[in-house]
């Protein structure tokens, strides 16, 4: 158990030696040989696995449930996971997005409902917001909820649902009210995926993988008490979800991911000077990374400040243009493990479009953080 | 493993005296822009800065004191104005060398350009009232010099330095902390320029809007931001980790040169005059750059400093 006061350094020698015998050898060895379903089996262990050892929820809030601890400690656990190759659970969205959400905008009963079964890994969640035709636009979006005895039926499609295949529970946003001003006809909702009407396809990328599923409503019934915030306050609900997509979590797990196809990359290179340098800037770029998350940490007390604003805004552009160059390097160097660079190449393309497009991102760095005029 | 931690912040004491710093070089432009002093007599007298002892900041007291982290938060926040003064070669000078401790500043170094013929080196406020040269910094061999003729460079107007002959060779830690602190008074420099990109896109109009309401314009200085964020963090690792390469330093200037090319860009044609100035702060980051060059990349100082 985590002592009070417990430094940032005992913790990091805590969570190493628990990933060390923690983290399942056959995830380790053979992960690239499992089935899709003794693969899920795995990660959905580790999200249980997580909270008997302590780790889930590090900094969420003690009084719901979570670890109490600062983002210091998330993020140091979310590298340390990463280099020990622990698996991705299936909880992420529950755990990083839906459980603050309702810390921040639920009620006390919607948060003893569904928190503890998510920090626990029993209950998993996706997120339904992008549509078809609503995807920079999110405000734009059509899914209609409408009034019914005790609820709303939900009629329409979202896209980009990840986890959608594992969830139990999908968290939504719904156009409420058709006639209400734009930033005021949506709410959020709490919405069972195992009832007839949700119809779940595969969405397959580029790369040949598959992240992602659209998801079809049809009639899909959402209970009155499971709205968060109120009719009509689903866009403030879900701009407080999307500061948190954005935040420096997700940046220390790319971290490592793109720290080890560099080092990946420089074994293949050799010592060819002229391949050696423009290694050794991808690493300086992804070192500087590293840096300025843990400048991010280090404002992370000083939530309001502009400092905090400016330097949590880069991440995502600064993130995913940095992988899609190490990742053409890669496969530019023609050398070794050919079938791994030409996988991520194309994976990568992706980075500088989910999660809000770069050109997205850029535009809320200069309007929000800069204040240049819209 | 040790490198999941990156400790970035500086002490209370680094933010205190960048905190006074700003004030004090605030106070002394009274919002003039940089164009108006950075020729002439600097606003602020030399006598202020050694009265209220601010170059005695990075003297260490048996150890204790101003790290280099701080003496980064110092040296961004003297950046942002420029003032024509040799404060931060002072601080390091009496930093590293007792003589100096015991002397009159101010202070400045003879520091090694990449390209020059010969000996030639680079001594910033070569021209300055009763300026010398703390040579040898680091070494055995320390000791205090006139500062030699020489001839004046034209491009770091903000360092009024002047190309001399001395031979002088610095400690590798010297070298570094120099690098350092001139690479993070380039990233205060580039803040500057910043601000000033986004208020004069939000006052200019054209096709009656302001121009920064136009996206081209928006992602231009949406990347330059980005560029000062990460030079600043690199320039913070440089400071907390020694074994961070002279690169690493490189970068940081290499990003506030991008982020002064897209504060020109966005001025449009005024970008480009000498009048407004701009160009006073680009050039103060190259010459920072090509300083970095000569202290930490040059193969002449790499095999000066293996020999």
């Amino acid at each position: 158990m985590p002592e009070v006061d417990e430094s940032l350094e005992s913790f990091v020698a805590r969570a190493e030696e628990w990933l060390v015998d923690n983290v399942p050898e056959r995830w380790k060895s053979t992960r690239g040989a499992l089935s899709t379903a003794e693969s899920d089996e795995i990660r959905h262990e580790w999200d249980r696995t997580l909270w008997r050892g302590g780790f889930a929820g590090l900094s969420f809030p003690s009084e719901f449930g979570g670890q109490g601890l600062g983002l210091a400690e998330e993020v140091a656990f979310h590298v340390l996971a990463a280099r020990a190759q622990a698996p991705d659970g299936l909880s992420r969205i529950g755990r990083l997005l839906v459980a603050p959400m309702l810390v921040r905008s639920g009620t006390e009963a919607q948060r003893e409902r569904y928190v503890a079964k998510i920090l626990s890994g029993e209950q998993i969640w996706c997120q339904g917001f992008s549509e078809p035709t609503a995807g920079s636009d999110l405000a734009g979006i059509s899914t209609r909820a409408r009034r019914v005895d005790g609820g709303y039926l939900i009629n329409g499609r979202k896209i980009w649902t990840s986890f959608a295949q594992h969830a139990d529970r999908c968290f939504m946003l719904v156009r409420t009210d058709p006639d209400a001003p734009r930033y005021h006809n949506l709410s959020v909702l709490l919405v069972d995926m195992h009832q007839e009407g949700v119809t779940i396809n595969d969405i397959r990328q580029a790369s040949g993988a598959i992240h992602f599923a659209e998801v079809q409503f049809e009639d899909v019934f959402a209970a009155e008490e499971d709205r968060v915030g109120g009719e009509g306050e689903g866009w403030r609900v879900a701009m407080g979800v999307l500061a948190d997509e954005r935040g420096g979590i997700e940046t220390a797990t790319r971290y490592v991911e793109i720290r080890s196809d560099i080092d990946l990359l420089r074994q293949a290179v050799g010592s060819d000077p002229e391949w050696s340098d423009i290694v050794d800037a991808l690493e300086i770029r992804a070192e500087t990374l590293r840096w300025h998350l843990w400048k991010v940490v280090a404002l992370d007390s000083q939530r309001d400040s502009a400092e905090f604003a400016r330097a949590v805004a880069v991440l995502k552009v600064v993130w995913s243009e940095l992988w899609q160059d190490v990742t053409r390097t890669g496969w530019k160097a023609f050398g070794p493990q050919r079938e791994h660079w030409r996988f991520n190449y194309l994976e990568s393309r992706a980075a500088s479009i989910y999660s809000g497009s770069n050109e997205i991102q850029r535009n809320i760095i200069s309007e929000r953080v800069l204040g240049l005029p819209r | 493993m040790t490198d999941i931690i990156a400790n970035t912040e500086p002490s209370e004491l680094g933010v205190e005296v960048a905190g006074a710093i700003r004030e004090l070089a605030a106070r002394s432009i009274e919002g003039l822009p940089i164009s108006s002093y950075i020729e002439g007599a600097s606003p602020l007298s030399w006598s202020e800065i050694a009265d209220g002892e601010w170059d005695q900041i990075g003297v260490l007291d048996d150890g204790e004191g101003a790290d280099l982290r701080d003496l980064v938060e110092v040296a961004m926040a003297w950046g942002e104005t420029l003032l024509p003064l040799p404060y931060v070669e002072t601080v390091l000078a009496r930093r590293h060398s007792e003589i100096a401790q015991g002397a009159a500043g101010p202070f400045t170094f003879a520091l090694p350009l990449p390209t020059a013929p010969g000996d030639n080196a680079y001594v910033p406020f070569a021209d300055h009232e009763g300026i010398r040269i703390l040579v040898g910094a680091g070494t055995p061999d320390a000791a205090l010099a006139d500062v030699p003729e020489g001839s004046r460079d034209e491009l770091g107007l903000s360092l009024r330095g002047r190309e001399v002959l001395v031979v002088s060779s610095l400690s590798d830690d010297v070298a570094r902390e120099i690098a350092v602190c001139l690479a993070a008074e380039s990233v205060g420099a580039a803040r500057r320029l910043l601000e000033m990109g986004v208020s004069y896109t939000k006052e200019r109009v054209q096709f009656g809007k302001p121009v920064g309401s136009f996206q081209a314009v928006k992602h231009h200085l949406a990347n330059a931001l980005i560029a000062v964020e990460l030079a600043e963090s690199a320039i913070i690792w440089a400071s907390r980790d020694e074994h961070a390469s002279g690169r690493v330093v490189a970068s940081a200037v290499d990003g506030c040169i991008r982020a002064a090319e897209l504060v020109l860009q966005v001025h449009g044609g005024v970008g480009f005059t000498w009048e407004l100035g701009l160009h006073y702060y680009l050039r103060h980051m190259l010459i920072v750059r090509e300083l970095v060059e000569g202290l930490l990349l040059s193969p002449r100082n790499a095999e000066e400093a293996s020999s």
